[in-house]
């Protein structure tokens, strides 16, 4: 059911793009990898997903900022944004302000260290 | 004893002016005899030109004298000489006379004839009040010195907010360089806000809380400086109150240290928390066996690594959390919020973890509990701690009561249990960080020795406080109260 679904995996680290990949793949989605937000874009554009799975913190473009970008272009708009927050802090709504004062709209988060188990369970949940 | 300017203690002298020889002489041997310096004088003016050139402590004057009245000299020694003290002698014991030189500020008068006993009391008095001035006098001078060497900034004002008292500190912090402030309104000499509402809130303290008020002050005189404001209202013995007093600390460099120490934290736990993050997602790749088939035992060992890794990202979370807190971020989130549901919350929250453990969680909330301002997310963090820590703590089939209430100004929480309980010397111990209590009991339970500290920086951060009480053996009660909102 979900075999076409193409998820794309955002993250500086290699090593958390491959599993978090892995076990996409074990579930059946296609997988595309970028490792920041400046590639991130590129591979929207190429590929257009249904869910972008977004590190916050990450070099040259980081999460928040391409979260409001692709929530404020009419083109991508749909694409569901889940975003990985290495410090849980007042991230209690999809709704949050983020350093510059900005308040981006994702539509889910994870905290990390994420749990890969609940993370595909959120993505689940948001492809349905 | 009066002292000397070398500070030893000297004779008191006392001067005598009468023209009677009689009446001279009998002084001299009686107020001799008591060890005192005496001088006589036969009428006003030599006694005033003894005056001019010697202290003395007391005079005893002779109301009539020939030429210079006594009422004269009386007059000319309080304008000259305040710290000598006079006392008239009344040769007519009339009131009228004794009331004029009483009201022309003479200490007291002795009517004559009088008795060497009657001379004593008399002199006696007039010298304990000399001491008494001086001091006074001495008390104030120290007094003085020692609040304008202070490096602490203090300022006093009377009711009316006009100022008694302001040290060149206290001047130096407000930014203010001008000319004397003593009498001004407060208002016209600092411009801080949070200063000036603070004496007004401390003016309006009741008069039965003998607390104090105490704020945050920042002040841009250049470079910004960080202050800690004290302020007190003082009381006549009547209870009325009289003023206030403001004691402020410079905490600038206090607060630098706390930031490059919160930042230094922060950048560590981000640091520590990614690569593990990464390490987990890979154990669990392999645990799940997308990178091949996992023997039983590898898997046995592949889940401690796990667990191991998880609990090391639980203590990153909380120093992640302390850093926060101690950095102040908690305060500014403030919003009305209903204790009563976020303790509902909580408690279900829990339910399932005590009851894996067989534990009884219940919840006790009197009716229509106030409102509170404070931070949700705090409250829940400070409850959810409190609550876990109960049922870690608390053997299985033990009891855990999380109770609410109101005392005095203050929303108060309990949470109770009958756990093992915190050995009484351990008590004060167990709000430090990274503090565990290491027992035979204990020794199987997982924490960090973060939760407690966390808790308590919480609570202070939303001007509350918490303590404990516990049995070994019997278990615990951690208290925390908070105050009200004001509407």
């Amino acid at each position: 059911m979900s075999k076409d679904k193409l998820i794309l995996v955002v993250d500086d680290d290699a090593d958390l793009v491959e599993s978090m990949s892995m076990k996409l793949e074990s579930l059946n989605y296609r997988v595309a990898k970028a490792y920041d937000g400046v590639e991130a874009w590129d591979r929207i554009k190429e590929e257009r997903p249904e869910l972008i799975i977004l590190d916050v913190m990450m070099p040259r473009k980081d999460g928040y900022q391409l979260c409001d970008e692709i929530k404020k272009s009419d083109e991508y708009k749909d694409i569901v944004v889940i975003l990985l927050t290495a410090v849980a802090d007042n991230v209690r709504t999809t709704n949050y302000t983020h350093h510059s004062g900005k308040t981006t709209f994702a539509d889910d988060y994870i905290p990390k260290p994420i749990d890969l188990d609940e993370l595909m369970d959120i993505v689940k949940s948001n492809l349905q | 004893m009066v002292e000397d300017l070398r500070g030893e203690p000297c004779r008191p002298s006392i001067l005598v002016v009468d023209d009677e020889p009689r009446i001279r002489e009998g002084c001299r041997i009686v107020l001799s005899e008591q060890g005192f310096d005496v001088e006589l004088a036969a009428e006003g003016k030599s006694g005033l030109k003894m005056i001019e050139e010697r202290h003395f402590d007391v005079v005893l004057v002779d109301l009539m004298l020939p030429a210079l009245s006594g009422l004269d000299v009386l007059e000319r020694i309080r304008a000259r000489h305040p710290d000598t003290v006079v006392i008239v002698i009344t040769g007519y014991a009339t009131v009228e006379h004794s009331i004029k030189a009483m009201k022309n500020g003479a200490f007291d008068f002795i009517p004559k004839p009088f008795t060497p006993e009657q001379l004593r009391i008399v002199v006696a008095k007039a010298l304990e009040h000399n001491r008494a001035l001086a001091d006074i006098a001495e008390t104030r001078s120290r007094l003085r010195v020692m609040v304008n060497r202070l490096m602490d900034g203090v300022m006093t004002t009377d009711s009316n907010k006009k100022i008694v008292l302001a040290n060149p500190a206290f001047l130096h912090m407000m930014g203010y360089h001008g000319k004397g402030v003593i009498g001004q309104k407060a208002d016209e000499i600092i411009e801080n806000k949070t200063m000036l509402d603070l004496i007004d809130k401390a003016l309006e303290l009741p008069a039965s809380s003998g607390s104090e008020i105490t704020a945050q002050l920042e002040e841009n005189g250049g470079d910004e400086r960080i202050f800690t404001a004290r302020c007190a209202p003082f009381r006549s013995r009547t209870g009325l109150t009289m003023g206030t007093i403001t004691v402020l600390n410079d905490i600038t460099a206090l607060k630098k240290m706390d930031k490059m120490k919160s930042d230094f934290v922060s950048m560590v736990s981000h640091e520590i928390r990614s690569p593990m993050t990464s390490v987990m997602a890979q154990l669990k790749v392999i645990l799940d066996g997308l990178a091949g088939d996992v023997t039983g035992k590898q898997k046995e060992i592949l889940e401690r690594a796990c667990q191991r890794i998880h609990s090391l990202t639980c203590l990153v979370s909380e120093l992640l959390d302390l850093a926060r807190i101690e950095s102040g971020l908690i305060s500014q989130e403030k919003q009305t919020v209903d204790m009563a549901q976020i303790l509902r919350e909580q408690v279900l929250l829990h339910s399932e973890t005590a009851k894996a453990k067989n534990i009884e969680l219940t919840l006790e909330i009197v009716q229509d509990l106030p409102k509170i301002l404070a931070s949700r997310q705090s409250m829940e963090e400070i409850i959810s701690n409190l609550v876990t820590n109960a049922i870690k703590y608390t053997p299985d089939g033990g009891k855990v009561v999380v109770s609410a209430d109101v005392e005095n100004e203050y929303l108060k929480m309990d949470v109770s249990d009958t756990g093992f309980g915190i050995p009484i010397d351990e008590l004060d111990s167990i709000f430090t960080r990274f503090y565990r209590v290491k027992n035979q009991q204990t020794r199987n339970i997982i924490g960090t020795g973060l939760g407690l500290s966390i808790v308590k920086s919480l609570v202070q951060a939303h001007y509350g406080s918490i303590s404990v009480k516990s049995r070994p053996g019997a278990g615990s009660i951690f208290t925390v109260r908070l105050p009200l909102a004001h509407t």
